[in-house]
Formats: C-alpha cells, structure tokens, sequence
C-alpha cells in the first residue's frame, strides 16, 4: 500500500491540493507515519472558489496550512466511524461535522468516494473546500 | 444577478420571510432600487477616503507610538505612512482590487493640507476638530477589544492574546521600547498586567488597521465600477462584496512594532491569523451589531436592564442605531458622518439637498444612508458565510436549500428586537 502523498499523487484529481501542500510545507507531514484522516477536495473543489480566493493564500503559506490542516483529522477514521459521532476535531482545532442522515456529507461538502485506504491513513474525496466556522 | 427561485421547500414562516426568500434569491436585504444603489455606492466613496488615513494611523499607532505614555501626536501621521503602499491597490499589490494608486487618495491629502478653515498649521487643524476624526476609528477598535471572546472558537487571534507566548513577545518588546526610560520600567516592574493589557489594545490596533487596509480599496473600486455604469443594481454591489471578501479571506493580520528601526514580531505572521476569521467576522459582531451604549447619546438605566446583562446581547451598533440622537458632537458615530461629509460624491450632494431639510439635516441624512449600506455589507457577509459554510442558492438537494433557510433565518432572528433598523430601510422614505 502507499502513503496518503503517493496516493494523491497518482490518483489525477488532487493537483491543485497537491500545489497547496507543497506550498504550505506539508508534505512532510503527509508522508509521515500518522496516521490520519484526510479529507481531500478534488480540483473541481477548489474551483468552486470565487477568483483570488486561492491566489492569496498561496501567497501566505501559514494562512494555507491553517486551511490545509483543517482538512486532516488525527487517527484512521472510516465512514462507518464517522458516522458514529457527531464530529470530530480536526488538526487545525475547529470542529468537523458529520452528517450521516442524507449520503456522507462533512460540513457542507459532499464525500463522492469514502474509504480509501493508505499505508499511513484513510482518505475521503470532498467535493467542496471546508471552511472553519460552522 | 438574481436567481429564480424554485418551489423546492415551502415559503419560511419567519416575520420577515420577505427579506429571507430575497436573500435566497441572491438578493441584499436592502431592497433593489436605482435610488438605493447610487446611495450606497456615494456612501461607500465617502467612507473610503477616510478609511484610507484611519488604516495608516492605526497601524502607525500600533508599529511605532506603540505604549507611547503621552501620544499626543499619534494623529500626525508621518509622510512615511502616507506614502505606505496599500497593498490591495496600485502597481505593486499582491492583489489588485483598486485600479487606483496605492498611496493614501489624493482627495485625503487635499483634506489634510486645507480642512474647511483653510491652510492653516497641523497643529491648528487638530484643536479645532478640522481634521479626520481618528477618534472614531478608535472607538471601534476599543469596540473589538472590549467584546474580546466573541468570535471563539475560530477568532485564534483572540485566544494568542493570552498565551506565554504573546506574554513573552511582548515583554520583550517592552523591554526595548522602554529600554532608556527607567521610570516606565518600573511601572512595569509594578504593574505588568496594565502593559499587558495596553500591548493587546496595540495589537487591536493593528488588527482594524489591516482589516481596513483592504476595505477602502474595495470601496474605491466599487465606486469606479459604478461611476463607469458597471453595477446593474444592489445585488451586483453585494456580490462584488462577496468576491472581495473570499479574495482576500487569507490575509495575514499580525502586529509588528518598530523599535530603534528594528522589527519586533508580537504577532507573527507565521501564526496563520487571517483577515476572515480573525479580523472581518470579529469586526462585524462588534461594530455592525455590538458596540456599546455612546456617552451623550441617551440616558441608560443598567438597574432596569436597559443595557443588556450580557455582552453578546448587546445591540448598539449601526444595524440598530437610531441616527438622529447619535448626532451629537463628540459622538463616534457622529464623528463618522463629519468625516463622510468632506468627500460627498456630486449626486449624493445633489440628492441630499433635495430631500428632507437639504443643507441642515445632511449629516443624519448620509447617516442614515449609511445605515442602508451596512445592511448591504452586512449582507454580503451573510451571503458570505452561507457559500462558506453551507450550500449554493441553487443547490438540487432540498435538504440543503433547508439548512440555508434555518441559516438566513437564525440571522434575521437578531433583527427582531424593536431597535433594527431593517424593516425602515426597506422603504424609501426612511431618511
């Protein structure tokens, strides 16, 4: 099995959240042993966004990273986990939540592919970018 | 552009599911009309002038006076400042949201250099009041310091104010700042909690400053956009306010302070506070909302909880302010609207003396614009946080449209208090 990175980066959909990553100097941290739980918007994700939005934060990688972690949750966490609990704590500290009731959803994203197993964590694919605050 | 709505989930129920299902539309809740929309934009242009020396001062207030015992001149603001390169506008921005220069508005450093008395020393103009009135960019910076914790868990900035880590940050800064100064030393010595505590004000300072270093130029645009018959109506005003405020939601808002010409780091950078979350939102709920009773206003009676027992109730900021007893000299409010006054677009001029009691009532006259455009601004946050937080106005999923419906209606429940102005601007006649 590869890591969450390797994933990623084989998978063709994560090329903008790869940018952001290196960016942000994460990349490190994604191929460390964890585990985590990642939840990783695709490219159609990020260009949900209006104009600008991502051109500052590249410009700010600590502004970046603080996004990026808000997408990382410590330990190996599958739907069927998640859909246990209310929510969880992301590594950025702000609260994730979960909403079972209606499909897979995590704050207001969608998760269109679950449980994707890495050697150092689990990935879900989002279809919207989390923002804090919820 | 606003959306046709579609039958998807039954009408809200909520007294005011007018302005809900407007804003599901994609609409402001200032209603659409020529009239509105020439009178935000005026008011915008008229804002933005000031707000371009308040920004500088603040955050030359809070870099280089710093715990200045005896400020006395913090309102001088120096060439170097005025020549600052705002960072949203001009040839060098890291954004470009103005088409404008990056160095303070010709029309300010008109202002500054003649006042209404004429060219007369600085020092003339500050004693008799014929100057930007800084005083009001003060009162809401006090306004966010005094609500501190409001915006909790996700305002981080709030919460670094009182780790070791700012402590230390600042002890070191005030070591250096007082460094030939052993009186000051020893109040420190004697008192810490009060530098600290003055240190925290410093770094509020900072914060509107960066906060507003970005307003004034998206306030300048939206003037040019609407000069060159660029917005169709109230709607594109708003939008364009939602743009502005994903653009820039992941500006750095830190606190840096110069001492001997040397940067001391109170606040990071690197800490990750960004202008959204900790500098926007915080300013929204203190000023738009919260503030607190102004002195000479009305008289309050705390026994009879005419002022509310708890913060978070607190509702006298300018989404609830009744303009015509705000008024009155000295008033920060008021302060604002003789600011605004020196940079009157022509139209607004001409619409003002038109209407109500022309040359004498102008200043509550243009107050009370202002009122209508930070219920669009207010808006634009609203519209904000719901493309943030929840789902598209289109969204297929009825479930979705639903959870937007509970958001826009939990943010209207703070409009039912009598004191809203929200359903006075909904007419024209409220001036």
């Amino acid at each position: 099995m590869a890591d969450i990175l390797t994933l990623a980066q084989g998978a063709g959909c994560f090329a903008t959240l790869l940018t952001a990553v290196e960016v942000a100097g994460l990349t490190g941290a994604l191929a460390s042993p964890g585990p985590f739980t990642v939840f990783a918007p695709q490219d159609s994700a990020f260009a949900k966004l209006p104009p600008g939005t991502i051109t500052t934060l590249v410009q700010n990688p600590p502004q970046l990273g603080r996004i990026l972690t808000y997408h990382v949750v410590a330990g190996r966490w599958s739907q069927a986990d998640l859909k246990a609990v209310p929510y969880v704590e992301s590594l950025e500290g702000s609260r994730i939540w979960i909403d079972g009731s209606h499909g897979f959803e995590v704050n207001n994203a969608t998760v269109v592919a679950a449980d994707i197993e890495a050697d150092n964590g689990i990935v879900h694919i989002l279809d919207t970018v989390m923002l804090m605050g919820r | 552009m606003i959306l046709e709505v579609q039958a998807k989930i039954p009408p809200s129920k909520h007294r005011y599911a007018e302005i809900i299902h407007r804003l599901e539309a994609g609409g402001s809740m200032l209603p659409d009309s020529p009239e509105n929309l020439m009178q935000i934009i005026g008011i915008y242009k008229a804002y933005a002038v000031p707000m371009d020396f308040y920004w500088r001062d603040l955050l030359y207030i809070a870099e280089r006076e710093f715990l200045n015992p005896l400020p006395f001149f913090k309102y001088f603001l120096p060439q170097e400042y005025l020549d600052l390169p705002n960072h949203y506008a001009g040839e060098t921005a890291d954004l470009r949201i103005w088409r404008g220069g990056a160095t303070a508005h010709p029309e300010l450093l008109e202002f500054m250099a003649k006042g209404e008395t004429g060219k007369l020393p600085r020092i003339l103009h500050h004693l008799w009041h014929d100057r930007i009135n800084m005083e009001f960019a003060e009162a809401c910076m006090r306004a966010m310091l005094w609500h501190r914790h409001m915006c909790a868990p996700f305002n981080k900035f709030d919460a670094y104010l009182d780790t070791p880590e700012y402590r230390s940050n600042c002890d070191r800064a005030i070591r250096a700042y007082f460094a030939k100064n052993p009186l000051m030393m020893g109040l420190y010595r004697a008192f810490p909690e009060m530098f600290m505590e003055q240190c925290r004000q410093a770094s509020y300072y900072s914060n509107l400053g960066l906060f507003w270093e970005v307003m004034a130029p998206v306030f300048f645009e939206m003037s040019d956009i609407y000069d060159e018959g660029g917005f169709n109506g109230v709607p594109d005003a708003m939008n364009f306010l939602v743009n502005g405020i994903f653009a820039v939601a992941g500006r750095p808002i830190y606190h840096h302070v110069y001492i001997d010409g040397q940067c001391m780091e109170i606040i990071p950078k690197s800490k990750g506070f960004t202008w959204l979350y900790e500098a926007a939102l915080p300013y929204v709920e203190a000023v738009f909302y919260r503030t607190a009773p102004f002195r000479g206003t009305k008289s309050y009676n705390a026994q009879a909880k005419q002022v509310p027992e708890h913060q978070a109730d607190f509702h006298f900021g300018i989404l609830y302010a009744d303009v015509f007893p705000v008024g009155s000299a000295g008033i920060p409010p008021t302060l604002l609207m003789q600011d605004m006054l020196h940079f009157l677009p022509p139209y607004l001029e001409e619409f003002y003396q038109q209407r109500c009691r022309g040359e004498e009532d102008k200043l509550i006259q243009l107050g009370i614009t202002f009122q209508r455009s930070m219920y669009n601004v207010t808006s634009a946050v609203i519209q904000a946080l719901r493309a943030a937080l929840f789902y598209p106005l289109d969204d297929p999923n009825p479930h979705h449209l639903q959870a937007n419906r509970r958001f826009f209606e939990t943010q209207m429940d703070r409009f039912l208090r009598p004191e809203a102005r929200l359903m006075d601007i909904q007419t024209p006649e409220y001036r």
